[in-house]
This record gives structure tokens, sequence and C-alpha cells, in this order.
């Protein structure tokens, strides 16, 4: 297994305007909350200069690690739900949604999954992604660590691993 | 009627959170949903309904008439104008 290139996101970085600068249109993102942003455009940086891109495929496998999950939008979504639930908030309190945004964005038909972990651990991460590459299918997968411990204080960084 | 649609896109961003989004970003001509479009779905339909009846009073239906009201910014203040309570 080894890493192809790494990308990452500085916390604090106003991601509307990295999404100006760095995309075409895409008004989706605007719907997404911080953990999604951070992982497709994470991804988007990544992959920029990928002349393969949006073939589909289903080789490539999308894995998120974290350890705060969707905690940050589970709270914006707990506050606003004395007024009425909003569907619109509430599909994005689920951490595994991140991956998905990611593989329909990039046409990746593979494997997606999310992991909840206590902390950063790399061989711990490598394990997991190893245990993928067991399939006979997966050739190589995205494989990111997104940690929103708030909307402006994060972890986020986002690599692309050949089996 | 610039007004109205000024007022409608500022609604529906605060209601469907579209954070960082602002009124100049969307074409009053522009279909609301699909890829081409706003890039909104069948969930942020119920969220319209809602909006629609919350502040206008306007009570469509079902999904279905909403999707045909939800064309554009264009037609829903069209419809707004011609069919609101309040």
């Amino acid at each position: 297994m080894r890493v192809i290139r790494t990308v990452n996101i500085p916390s604090g970085t106003d991601l509307v305007a990295l999404y100006r600068e760095q995309m075409e249109e895409y008004p989706k993102f605007f719907k997404m909350d911080i953990l999604c942003k951070l992982g497709f455009l994470g991804t988007e940086l990544l992959l920029k200069s990928d002349p393969d891109r949006f073939v589909p495929r289903e080789d490539r496998a999308v894995l998120t690690f974290s350890r705060f999950g969707c905690e940050c939008d589970d709270r914006h979504y707990s506050g606003t739900i004395d007024d009425y639930p909003s569907p619109a908030l509430f599909v994005y309190t689920l951490p595994n949604i991140v991956s998905g945004e990611i593989a329909i964005r990039n046409r990746y038909e593979g494997e997606t999954a999310a992991f909840i972990i206590e902390k950063y651990d790399f061989e711990r991460i490598r394990s997991i992604v190893g245990d993928v590459f067991q399939d006979r299918k997966t050739g190589s997968a995205i494989v990111a660590w997104i940690d929103c411990r708030t909307e402006t204080e994060w972890e986020c960084q986002v690599s692309l691993v050949e089996k | 009627m610039d007004d109205l649609i000024r007022e409608l896109k500022e609604k529906v961003i605060e209601t469907l959170n579209l954070d960082g989004m602002t009124p100049e970003d969307i074409d009053d001509h522009a279909p609301l949903f699909g890829a081409e479009g706003l890039g909104l779905d069948s969930i942020d339909v119920l969220e319209l309904l809602i909006l629609l009846e919350k502040n206008y009073g306007i009570r469509l239906a079902s999904p279905q008439e909403g999707r045909k009201v939800f064309q554009s910014f264009a037609v829903i203040a069209d419809y707004v104008a011609a069919n609101r309570t309040k």
C-alpha cells in the first residue's frame, strides 16, 4: 500500500472562499454541513489534476475517519428542532454522508464507509484500509481523516492511496 | 416583483441552510432541482412547502404540485404574488 498524494485543509480556512476559488459551480456544496464541505473540498484539491476523473469506476473506495463524527451538525440540528425538525439539516446528522458525497461527485461505485475512532491512529487506519483492499476489487482509495471539533476548528487530511 | 424574488431567495437560503450562498448567486430563471440548477432535491421540497405556508399562507396540495411551482424563483414569485393570503 502506498500514499500517492495528500492534501490538508488548515483549521479555520474560509471554505466558501476556497470553493469559489477552486471549483466550477456545484451548488450542492452550499447545502453541505462542515464535515461534508471539508471532505468534498479536500477531495477536489486532491484530484483536480487527475485526467481520469468522472469516469465511473468500481475499483476506488472512499473511507473517512474521525473522532467527533458529525457532532457539529448534531448540535446545530438539535438547536433548531424546537421550531420544526428540518429534513435538510437532519440529512447531515450522519457521519457517512461525506463519503457518499465524494462518491457521487466522482462517480465512484465502490466501497464507501465512515469510521469513528478514539484518536488519529495511522497504524489503525492503515490496517482498516488494508482490510478493504482484500476484496479483490478495490485498487485505490480516498482516505480521509476529517475531525471537526467546531465549525472553525478541525483537522482535515485527505489522501489518495493505492493498493 | 424583483423585491419578492429577492425576499424568496433570502428565505430559501436561510431555511435550507445554504451557508455562504447569496441571492446574487442564484439566477431568477435557473431550475431549482437537479445538477444544472440550485441542486435541491425531494427533501428540500418539504422545506419549501412549509416555507410558503408559514410566510405567505399558501398551502399546496402535494409535493408533486410543489414541483410545478418550484421551477425557478421567477415562477415561485409569480405564484406567491397571485395566491398569497398574508
